[in-house]
């Protein structure tokens, strides 16, 4: 037998050990999107201590200016706080796609993995994603809430679908692409049965786009669930929105522009943060 | 650019000094790719650059034309071409060097070309990039495509005038490098760098390419610069020969000076680790102990002091000078404190193994079933031609072969030939269209569920790349575990870390490998790993897939020996696949020579290569490049 070739073989040094989502979140890019979005949710999340204020009621003082009357940002057109509004909009936001997104992305990808057992579930899976994807996202919007009602509920709705076939196509490509290489041939070889072959091994090695869209498919939530509220088939006043704060300030934007600056300004380091992020997952897994 | 020199000696016309260049590793830590490399090459000469993976020699080449990756720059040293010292020039200038005054040949044909232009287009690029250097001027159109043609037919393509026309898909590997070589040689560079421009061919188009390569030096005087890992390439082509090793120059001197007795102790592994054609099948293969070394740490003393036989402390402190050893300065240098010294000479001879191997099973058990035996296997891949017809790939064309226990069946192919899809079928990985698969006996041409389980317990399969081949996200003792799993009986974590831990001695590493992942392993420890995870499931065929094909040569020959062993031990039949007839003559018994998916020859491997039938077979004994024309006999 040939001699034990060496007791330590050559272990790389530095990031070869460290995960590489560790590794991206470390660089700048990285820590300047976690710090805008986090930045953001916190808002959210201490809404209740940050505001002094309930964000529907009215105090009869209708469009002030920011810092009158113990107004921050001033009132909106119906004399509430906006800055409570604000801080509760983004609540709601973050609810609805924190919610949504993670859903579509596990539905998709269990989509896609039982796309990958059959090629006729194949063939039905991927024409089911083409025929959502035939949609534009806001024409989905309005049919399903055209069932649904307006609402919390329809948002949720929506987001999913729009990203269920996003997360399954990325996942299908990513299978097909590793099913072919020698190490799940190997395994194959080695007895390993098929389901375990898929999640075991195929699975984490798709899973760096993933994590990259998910971040991507974040973003993209925002812009939907706004435009959703701002066109009014959204989440229902007066519980606010990022979105319907927007369109409610529409008509005033020449009269009183702080109206609108707030959740334009949110959802601008909202979508700035989250693709710092992606871009920086994105750069790193594909060292 | 000065011109004239006074003709004393013969000026060097390329001068390399203490060449250094460091990269940066993704963490920002500086890997010492080449370290104080001199080189020199003058007016018409050929010198090859001689080194396994991570030896610098490629850095070496692409920091002469400045064309270094982003991460990588120039630290120490100088390039003077004609006494300009190139590592000072702008961006500018460097242009109307690169191409012009220095041309490149890359490894791969398949992607060095632009699918989308016309030979002839890609020709006319070159040409006019720098037509304002040329007098008479390759400013008009068609003196430029006047020129294409004559450097077509200067490499040996075929009807140069059509074939101007024709787009890369329409030529074959060899005449896309062909291609490649009239690119480089389009503006009457003075030198021609080529970096490994045979590795992605096939034997007997390699042959073509060297040949082609060597004539053209003797016609055009174009000095010519070939990096290599193969020292048959360089045997066959170069006056001159350095040795690097882990960035440095090792050793430098006449081809047939430093292969006939090599100096240092590498360069004389390294030509023992080379399997020779000529030497019978069964021939123990030296390999050098260890792997290479880590360029990211301070290298102190020797670069190869780790694996040296004869290293000594001042070794390991003292990095040896490269100093004419014997004679003029300038024809032979070894960087080395004990040139030639003990271990070396020990080295190079080959033990034959204790065991025959051959001897041991000419004639097994006739009576008996064989273990593994296949009849007009068949397999194609739909493909579409154009229009839709269809126009199906016949990989494997009624393959008949037969296993006995214990027995090493070699087949041998080029590249497309089927080899590896004939590999696929034994083993199960893919169904066979047509034919017939027995194991012992019985017919497990279409398994059943149960007859695959077992099956897969008693063929199993190595394969080419280590680096692909293991599951990145999960480590060694995971990848080795899985057969076990899917075998069951190993449902105990203590006893299946155990049985994993055998299974790693038993490759020769170590059991704590267990808990790291594939990347912190070297191409080799990687190889063995993926046999570790082969044998777990106690199997009785071993169907190797060109095993060492992606290794160095130094590493090549532990594996092959460690395969040997195992058959020995284990009793194991193997089917061993390569594209290499030394390294298959060496391991088998029988060799099969395969073409278009077909056998074409099949004999006992001592007697196909040394009296072949068919001219195939001829073809590729011819083309297989030996070190050294007569292998020193012990």
């Amino acid at each position: 037998m040939t001699s034990t070739v060496s007791s330590a073989p050559a272990v790389r040094r530095g990031t070869a050990a460290r995960h590489p989502y560790l590794a991206a979140l470390t660089t700048t890019r990285a820590r300047i999107g976690l710090v805008l979005v986090g930045a953001v949710v916190l808002a959210g999340l201490l809404a209740p201590l940050l505001s002094s204020h309930a964000p529907t009621a009215q105090s009869g003082r209708a469009l002030v200016p920011p810092g009158t009357g113990g107004h921050l940002l001033g009132t909106d057109d119906l004399g509430r706080d906006l800055l409570s509004r604000l801080l509760y909009g983004i609540r709601t936001d973050l609810e609805v796609i924190a919610l949504a997104v993670p859903i579509g992305a596990l539905l998709g990808c269990a989509f896609a993995l039982l796309a990958a057992v059959h090629p006729v579930l194949d063939t039905v899976v991927q024409r089911a994603f083409d025929l959502v994807l035939a949609f534009p996202g806001l024409i989905l919007a309005l049919a399903v809430t055209a069932i649904l009602g307006p609402g919390r509920l329809p948002v949720i709705v929506v987001i999913t679908l729009a990203e269920i076939p996003v997360f399954g196509r990325q996942l299908r490509a990513g299978i097909l692409v590793q099913r072919e290489r020698d190490y799940a041939v190997a395994a194959r070889v080695g007895g390993t049965r098929r389901a375990r072959l898929l999640i075991r091994h195929i699975l984490p090695n798709c899973a760096d786009p993933l994590v990259v869209q998910l971040a991507v498919s974040l973003t993209v939530a925002v812009f939907l669930e706004g435009a959703m509220s701002f066109l009014g088939v959204g989440v229902r006043p007066p519980e606010p929105t990022l979105g319907n704060s927007l369109s409610q300030a529409l008509p005033y934007l020449s009269q009183a522009p702080y109206f609108a600056a707030g959740p334009l300004l949110i959802v601008t380091l909202l979508v700035l943060g989250l693709s710092l992020l992606s871009e920086a997952l994105n750069r790193e897994t594909r060292r | 650019m000065t011109a004239t020199t006074p003709a004393s000696l013969e000026p060097a016309l390329l001068e390399v000094r203490g060449l250094g260049v460091d990269f940066t590793a993704p963490d920002g830590s500086p890997v010492h790719g080449v370290r104080g490399v001199d080189l020199t090459l003058r007016r018409g000469e050929t010198v090859a650059v001689v080194g396994e993976s991570g030896s610098g020699k490629s850095t070496t080449a692409l920091a002469l034309m400045r064309m270094l990756p982003g991460n990588g720059r120039i630290v120490s040293g100088s390039v003077r071409l004609d006494r300009t010292d190139l590592t000072t020039l702008g961006e500018d200038e460097l242009r109307t060097v690169r191409g012009a005054r220095i041309g490149m040949i890359f490894q791969d044909p398949m992607t060095s070309l632009n699918p989308v232009l016309t030979i002839g287009r890609q020709l006319d690029e070159v040409l006019r990039a720098h037509a304002r250097e040329h007098d008479a001027g390759h400013r008009d159109r068609r003196a430029r495509r006047r020129r294409a043609q004559e450097l077509l037919e200067l490499v040996g393509i075929p009807d140069p005038a059509r074939r101007l026309d024709d787009h890369p898909h329409q030529f074959s590997g060899g005449q896309r490098q062909r291609i490649l070589i009239a690119m480089a040689l389009a503006n009457e560079p003075d030198v021609l760098i080529a970096d490994e421009p045979t590795t992605a061919l096939d034997a007997t188009v390699q042959e073509q390419i060297l040949q082609l390569l060597a004539e053209l030096n003797e016609k055009t005087g174009t000095a010519l610069l070939l990096i290599t890992h193969n020292l048959g390439v360089v045997a066959r082509s170069c006056d001159r020969v350095l040795v690097m090793y882990g960035g440095t120059v090792v050793e430098d001197g006449a081809t047939a000076d430093v292969l006939g007795s090599p100096r240092h102790p590498y360069s004389a592994g390294l030509l023992a680790a080379v399997p020779r054609l000529s030497s019978p099948s069964g021939t123990r293969l030296y390999g050098i102990p260890g792997s290479p070394p880590d360029l990211s740490l301070p290298v102190v003393g020797c670069a190869f002091a780790a694996r040296c036989p004869s290293a000594d402390a001042e070794c390991g402190t003292v990095p040896p000078p490269l100093v004419a050893d014997g004679g003029a300065a300038d024809v032979r240098r070894v960087a080395c404190h004990h040139p030639g010294g003990s271990g070396v000479t020990e080295v190079p001879r080959r033990v034959p193994s204790e065991v025959p191997v051959g001897a041991a099973r000419t004639d097994t058990v006739d009576g008996g079933a064989p273990l593994l035996e296949a009849t007009g296997l068949r397999k194609e891949f739909g493909r579409r031609a154009r229009g839709g017809r269809r126009d199906p790939l016949v990989a494997v064309d009624g393959v008949d072969l037969r296993l006995d226990a214990g027995e090493t069946l070699g087949i041998v192919g080029e590249s497309g030939s089927g080899k590896s899809t004939l590999a696929r079928i034994l083993v199960h990985a893919h169904p066979a269209d047509a034919g017939v698969l027995k194991l012992r006996g019985s017919d497990v041409t279409r398994p059943s569920r149960a007859a695959l389980r077992a099956l897969r317990q008693e063929v199993q399969m190595v394969f080419q790349d280590p680096y692909a081949s293991l599951n990145p996200r999960m480590t060694a003792g995971r990848i080795i575990a899985e057969p076990l799993l899917a075998r069951g009986g190993f449902e105990d974590r203590a006893a299946r870390r155990r049985r994993v831990g055998e299974l790693l001695t038993q490759v020769g590493l170590d059991p704590s490998a267990a808990d790291r992942r594939p990347r912190a392993f070297s191409g080799g420890q990687r190889q063995r790993i993926g046999i570790a995870r082969a044998l777990a499931p106690e199997p009785s065929v071993l169907v190797c897939d060109e095993p060492v094909a992606a290794l160095d040569v130094s590493v090549q020959a532990q594996i092959i020996n460690l395969l040997t062993d195992l058959q020995r031990e284990l009793g194991l039949a193997l089917v061993f696949i390569a594209h290499d007839l030394a390294v298959v003559r060496q391991v088998s018994h029988r060799i099969a020579v395969m073409r278009h998916g077909r056998f074409v020859e099949t004999g006992r491997a001592d007697d196909l290569c040394d009296s072949p039938r068919e001219p195939y077979t001829r073809a590729l004994l011819a083309a297989a490049p030996e070190p050294v024309r007569v292998p020193a006999a012990a």
